[in-house]
Parts: C-alpha cells; structure tokens; sequence
C-alpha cells in the first residue's frame, strides 16, 4: 500500500487554474510603466497578504498597489468568491505601496496588518474583525523621513508575548535626486537606458521595533544591533529560528549585496552572521541580486533551510541548513540550477500534493519592460517555475506541465500561500504589476492527506508567531513554524498546512510555543483543521 | 589634452615666476588661450616659459616646432615639466601616425607615474589605435582568413553579442578545421548565448571537440567539468577536474571546483588541501578564500575560518571589486602554463 501511494504521489502534476477573475480579483494594481520603467521604485511593488481578518475561518485577501492605484482587502465569501470590502474595512491609504505583514500585535484575538511604503508605513488595528484603523501615528511607528521600507515581519525577538517589528530598508530614493535612466553606468544594461539602481543609490538601514505594554512601539535598531550593516540593498524579510535555540532570526534577502542573518543573542540584540554562516552570498562567494525568501525543513532534516529568489543570469539559491543555522549552498545538486533565465520575486514552500514533502513555487518578472526590445530569452512577463520534492534531496521542475496557473506569463512580485476554502489544497495568490492578481488553484484533488493547524497563543503573542511545530504522521516527521512576512513582502497564512501521505493518523504533534512551553500531543485525525492553544500560564 | 595641467602646479610655477608674463601666460595656457597664452609665454625670459610656449604650440597642432623644446624638457629633471612634455610628445606622435615612436614614449611615461589618469588615459588611447589599424590591415590584407572570423567573434563576444559571435566562429572552423582555440571559444559563446538547457550539450560537444585536438588542454577540461556538474553529474565533473589539475597543476579555479565538490562530499580535509592551494596561487580569488572558508568552518576550525572571511571582506571591499568584476566579465582566457 505504501510503495502504491509512492508511485501515486510521484507520478501526481498538479494542475494549477488561475481562478481569480471567476473569484471577484479583477482590480487592476498599477505599479509604474509597463513600457518603461523610469525610477527603481517602480520595480519592486507590491505584496499580497492571506489572512482571516474576521475569524470566520475563511481567509480573506488582501492586495497592495504601487501609485495611482490602491490597496484592497477582499473578504472571503466562500465557494471561491471574494468581495472588495476595502472601503468598509478602511483601508485607504494610497502610495507606493510596498510589503504586508500581519500578526495579533495587541493580542486582542484579530490580526492586524502592517503595510510598508516609500514613504510613512501604516499599521492598520483590527477593531474586532469590523474595520481597520490606521494607528500608525498613536503607536509610534511615523517615520521621521520618507523611507524606502521594504519587507517586513512581526516576531517576538525578546519572547515577552508582546510582537514586535523588523522592516527591511531598500534604499534611499527620491524623485529629484535620481538620475534618469542611461545617465550613468548604473543606468543600463544590456546596452539599454533604464533606471537608474540600486547600485549608485544611497543605502539605508534596517528597523527594528520593540513594543511596549501600551502598545506602542519603540525603534531599538541602534542598540539591537539591526542598523548595522548598512551597506546593503535589503528587500524581503524572512524571519525563523535557524539555529533552533528557540529565539527567532531574521534573515533578509539583499539586492547586489550579500544577504544578511542576524542571529538573536537573547538579550535584545542581534548578530550579524550570514558570511560565516554561509547565507551571504552564492557557493562561489559573490553576492547575489536576493529577491524573495522563504524558508521550509525540506528535507525533514528538522531544520529550516532557505530559498532565496534572485536575478537573472544568476541561479536561484538553497540554502540548506546543514544543523545550528550552518548553511551549504545545494542549489545545484537539488536540481535547481537551470532557471536562470528569470528574475524571481515572491516564493513559498507549499506541499501541493500533499505527500508530507515540502514543494515550492516562486514567481518571475523582469524589472525593465524594456529588455522585451531586445528579443532574448528573459521577459519583463515571464511564467512561474513550480519544483517538485523528489524526496531525496532534490527536485523535478515541473513548471512546463503544471497547468495554465504557472505557464501564464505575468510579471509577478508578491507570493502568499494558503487554503482559502478549506479543504486541504493550498491555494496561491499572486500580485502582477500592472494586472489583477492570480489567484491559483488546483483543478484536481492531491492524493495525499492532510492536516492544518490554527495555533493560538496565550503567555505567547496570541498569533504564535515563532511557535515551532513537530508533526510524526505515518512515521515521518515534518518541522515548520508559524510565520509572519517572508516570501517577497507577503504575508501567508498563519496557520500551517502540512501534507501527510497515506497517514491515517497524527502519531506526534511537538509544540515549542515563543514563551519556551514545551507541549506534546499525541493521536489526531487527519483531513481536518486543527486549534491548538497553548496552555493557560499557572498562576 | 592641455587641459590637464593641475591649478597646484599653476600656483606654484606662477609663485617662482620671474615676470607677469610667465605668470599670465600659464594662466591663459591653462584656460586654453592659446593665442594669449603664446603671445605672453614669449615675453618671458623664464626656460620655463619656453617649455609652455612648446606646449602652447603642441595643443595648437605645431609639432613640428615645438618638438625640440619637448623631448629637452621630457629628458629634464623637473618633473611636472616631464610629465606634460612627455604626454604632448605622445600626442604629437600619435597625431603624426608615428605609433611605435609613441609607444616609446608611453612606456617611459607608465613607468615613471603608474596610477596617473592622463598617462593611463594617454596609453589606452594609443593601444586602441594601434589595435584598430591592426584589425584594419587583418580585413584588408587577408578578408578571407579564419583569423578575421576568429577576431569578429571576439569582438562580437566583448559587444555581448554571443549569438552573432557563435556564428563567426563556426565560420572560421568551418575555414580552418585544426585551428586550436576556436572550438573552445565557441562552446563559451554557446553558454552566453543561451539559457536553454540544451545550450549546455551544444557547448560541451564543442570543448570535447577541442580536447580531440589538444588533449592537454586543462581549461577546456575544467570548461567540460563546469557543465557537467550543471548538468548534475558531479562524480563526471570531478573527473574532469581531476584531469585538468594532472594536466596544470596550477590551476586555481580547477582547484576550487574540486574543493567545492569535495566539500559538498563532507570530505573536508581534502577540501582544505585542495582550497589551501588555490589560495596560495591566487591569493585574490574570492571563490577560493569563501570556499576554504566554509571547508574551515564544517571542519570545526571557526578561528581559521574567521581568518578567511577577513580576507574576503577585504577582497570584496568596493569600488575596486566593482570593477574587477567588469573586468572578469570580459572575460579572456588565461594563458595555460
């Protein structure tokens, strides 16, 4: 029977359908020329969010614009249909809208939201699933400049229960300070004017805030020790205990400068590791143009490794964790050496066929329209690559038969993964420039079972962000945590979803919960949700 | 050219400056004011002043008349004096299709002022001519050579235009069959050319063709390697660069390749070994300081691994990394040994 399943799952293409004009997502997101692009700020908008604003237990989507359009949240309607609820809900602001991230930072039971700009960032409250309130200025977050804020992510880096917030900083970008494209060498590529960046461009540093009780919060990065380096590009924030101490890391993605680590030191500062650690640049030591990241246990080694999405003409990057956040670049040997035609953007692990091994997708689009002038092999739209987890280490680019939903050609940026109606298959949303976003499904059913997991926190942040999950199920034991932010400036969702096979039963469920509770369950069904909270603090 | 004469050396000169008119002649020199500059320079009983009347007269296109006065002062011992006789005596032989004599007189130049601009700037100026009437006389006196496709392919590479390049040089294989180099130099535009998968066999099958002519050659054994590992047949790459360190044992890049690969294996000491070398062969090989690095670390020895990273930093440090990476993207050749 299991050699059967084997062959069954192996043998498993998924088929993935854009659904999302079926699905109410017709909305147009501008972000810059499509022709042209005249400024960087152009080229890296925006993300998307997966969350259930409303716990109804449906997840709601939410899509962000770049200038001269706007943000919208949809709710979850059920049967695959979304309604725009943007105006009800709040949510206004207009911009260059950038990156989103969500977690329950006032542990009040409702995810809120955190949208980063070029320009002031806006924390929006969930006022009890009804409406959005822009509390960006009472909370303390006002910026006293106009910042290129990137990614960002809520974690609980000093594990008080309250979230905290990193934001990750491009650079420094202003419209009149800019040179226009082919004014310096900066200027160009491939022999063609085009804007200008970022090398040339001012860096800027990396945020770190702290929160208070009052629920306001306080910029620690100088005395974390986030606002150094900043030599670097930074763009997508991803953050996981890599070293499995169980205090959580940030990792960030930088554009044509080594990627950063900061290692949590558990006494409210951090340590900046990714050279040593491996996680800086490719396996020849040369920095990468870093995109999206995401992080996943693969390779069920228990231990979270990273994918970071890169340019093109430079090959995507495994890191795998080889123990105690000790990275080895495996790009090549795991199969994913060839696709470097494709600039990459957003990218997440998701087990589309439910076999307990973690899959992934990323999403491709080039920054200058104009490369399409010179009728190469790279494209301003260009189609997703979708890689199979051949479990052994490496994967099958199964991108060429995976249906519509990854051939479809689109220049993508933000990726966030979730099952939006609830029955066991992730769904993907994804957000084009320029274009309504994709919403892909699968056509058919995976063969595996399935469970996912809603945790809630109690002495930790009521979200769970930072709880690391151990589940044994059919004799396989897979490892993941809930996380806020990642991918390129997106937002998944907070519960976890995990494939399991033939699996009849969960054997093992191990939670290490932010507080440090250390729980273990034992003897669940499979093919449902499960809510787990954690232990009520003994008074 | 005569612009580049710098304000301190104005001032200076203009402070020890006997007459006013030495004094306003270097002013007029220097904003390019010739006629003011050649009428006031003669007034002047300074010698000085009869070195800028030369230059005056080198920028205003008289070399023949100024010539003299020039090559004095570029055997002089002033040397400011020396530097722009020198650069004007190099213009003036450049502009007289006098190539070699200019050559001459650019290598005095480099040698004596390695890292200034204008003598850089002078030499590059002169080696592209001479390139460019080179190339002239390689079209016009053998247009049908293998040697002409040969060169436009290298061109067309350098241009980023590796398709086109591809072309020139199965053209000029196509002429001469058992030319050494061409097979080589096609299978790496075939990798620029492409992204494709295939691009990867097509370009192999050109470095196996040049090895069927010269099987000692270590770079197209380490070319074939390099695929063949993308190729994830990492067991065959090892091989290959196996050979091709038989073949030159001083081969960095061939060591890092087979340290990397030895380090993927957990085989660390190896990988030490072989990363050690490397470094000491090319102590400013980044791959090789980050791959030894990480051979260290998996080894336990943070403290050596700590010492590698430095070096590294310090290699990686901008603007000079900038642009040694635009010049390894030029990417020739190297000489075998």
């Amino acid at each position: 029977m299991k050699l059967f399943f084997l062959l069954l799952a192996a043998a498993f293409v998924p088929d993935f359908r854009d659904i999302a004009v079926e699905a109410g997502l017709t909305h147009v997101f501008p972000n810059g020329g499509l022709e042209t692009k005249e400024y960087i700020i152009e080229t890296t908008g925006s993300g998307v969010a997966m969350i259930d604003y409303d716990n109804d237990g449906l997840l709601d989507l939410f899509v962000i614009s770049g200038a001269g359009g706007r943000s919208r949240l949809y709710h979850n309607e059920g049967g695959d249909r979304f309604r725009d609820v943007s105006d009800a809900m709040g949510i206004t602001r207009t911009g260059w809208g950038q990156g989103v991230c969500a977690g329950d930072y006032d542990n009040d039971g409702y995810t809120d939201l955190f949208v980063t700009y070029w320009g002031q960032n806006v924390l929006y409250h969930n006022e009890g699933g009804k409406r959005f309130r822009d509390v960006t200025k009472e909370s303390g977050l006002t910026q006293d400049r106009i910042r290129y804020n990137a990614g960002c992510a809520f974690l609980d880096y000093d594990r008080d229960g309250r979230l905290d917030l990193f934001v990750s900083n491009y650079l420094k970008f202003s419209f009149e300070e800019t040179p226009k494209p082919g004014a310096n060498p900066y200027c160009w590529y491939l022999g063609l004017p085009v804007n200008c960046g970022p090398r040339g461009l001012p860096f800027d540093r990396n945020i770190l805030y702290h929160a208070n009780p009052n629920g306001t919060f306080t910029d620690v990065s100088e005395k974390s020790g986030i606002a150094e380096p900043h030599q670097n590009y930074c763009l997508s924030a991803l953050v996981a205990d890599f070293d499995g101490d169980g205090w959580p890391d940030i990792f960030v993605a930088c554009d044509q400068t080594p990627s950063l680590l900061y290692m949590n030191q558990h006494d409210g500062t951090f340590a900046e590791e990714a050279v040593l650690r491996g996680a800086a640049y490719d396996d020849n030591g040369k920095a990468m143009s870093g995109m999206g990241a995401t992080a996943a246990d693969y390779d069920h080694s228990g231990w979270l490794s990273i994918f970071r999405s890169n340019f093109s003409d430079e090959r995507e990057t495994l890191y795998r964790n080889r123990g105690k956040g000790e990275f080895e670049d495996l790009t090549i040997s795991a199969g994913m050496g060839h696709n470097t035609r494709f600039v990459g953007w957003g990218c997440g692990f998701l087990d589309f066929d439910n076999d307990g091994w973690k899959d992934l997708l990323l999403v491709n689009g080039h920054v200058f329209p104009e490369i399409d002038r010179k009728n190469l092999d790279i494209h301003f739209k260009d189609r997703r690559i979708l890689y199979g987890n051949l479990r052994n280490g490496k994967f099958e680019d199964l991108s060429e038969k995976a249906g519509t939903g990854i051939t479809g050609k689109h220049s993508s940026r933000g990726v966030a993964v979730g099952d939006i109606d609830n029955d066991g298959s992730v769904e993907v949303l994804i957000n084009n420039q320029g274009e309504s976003p994709s919403l892909l499904k699968q056509a058919g059913k995976p063969p595996g079972n399935w469970t996912i997991l809603k945790l809630i926190g109690t002495k930790s942040n009521r979200s769970a962000i930072g709880a690391r999950i151990r589940i044994t199920a059919g004799g396989v034991t897979q490892t993941d945590e809930v996380r806020s932010g990642g991918s390129f400036f997106s937002q998944s969702d907070l519960r976890l979803h995990f494939g399991l096979g033939e699996a009849q039963r969960i054997e093992r469920l191990e939670i290490l919960w932010p507080s440090g509770l250390r729980e273990e369950k034992t003897g669940f069904a499979v093919n449902r949700i499960l809510v787990l909270q954690e232990p009520a603090p003994q008074k | 050219m005569m612009r580049v004469i710098n304000l301190s050396l104005i001032a200076g000169l203009a402070t020890f400056a006997q007459a006013d008119a030495l004094t306003s002649g270097l002013e007029a020199f220097h904003r390019g004011d010739y006629v003011t500059a050649e009428r006031d320079l003669s007034k002047s009983p300074d010698p000085r002043a009869r070195t800028f009347l030369a230059l005056t007269m080198a920028a205003t296109g008289r070399c023949d008349a100024a010539g003299a006065e020039l090559a004095k002062a570029f055997a002089s011992g002033d040397q400011a004096l020396k530097r722009l006789s020198g650069l004007a005596l190099a213009q003036c032989d450049m502009a007289g299709d006098r190539l070699d004599d200019a050559a001459v007189i650019a290598s005095k130049l480099k040698a004596q002022y390695p890292a200034d601009p204008d003598v850089l700037y002078q030499s590059a100026r002169l080696s592209m001519r001479a390139w460019n009437e080179t190339i002239y006389q390689l079209y016009q006196k053998a247009p049908a050579s293998f040697r002409v496709n040969q060169i436009s392919g290298e061109i067309l590479e350098t241009q980023g235009h590796f398709a086109e390049a591809t072309l020139e040089y199965r053209k000029a294989i196509e002429k001469n069959p058992k030319a050494l180099n061409l097979h080589f130099r096609l299978g790496r535009a075939l990798l620029m050319s492409s992204h494709a998968p295939e691009a990867l066999d097509a370009a192999l099958k050109e470095f196996e063709a040049e090895l069927a002519m010269n099987p000692s050659d270590s770079i197209a054994e380490y070319q074939a390697g390099q695929i063949l590992l993308a190729q994830q047949k990492p067991d065959a790459a090892g091989a290959r660069w196996q050979r091709a360190l038989e073949l030159n044992p001083d081969f960095p890049e061939a060591l890092v390749a087979l340290g990397k690969l030895r380090l993927e294996e957990k085989k660390n000491d190896e990988a030490i070994g072989l990363l050690q070398r490397a470094v000491k062969l090319s102590p400013r090989n980044e791959s090789a300081h980050y791959s030894l690095m990480l051979a260290y670390r998996n080894a336990g020895n943070l403290a050596e691994a700590r010492k590698e990273k430095a070096e590294l930093d310090q290699l990686q440090k901008a603007p000079e990394g900038e642009f040694t990476e635009f010049l390894k993207k030029l990417g020739e050749k190297p000489p075998q040994k």
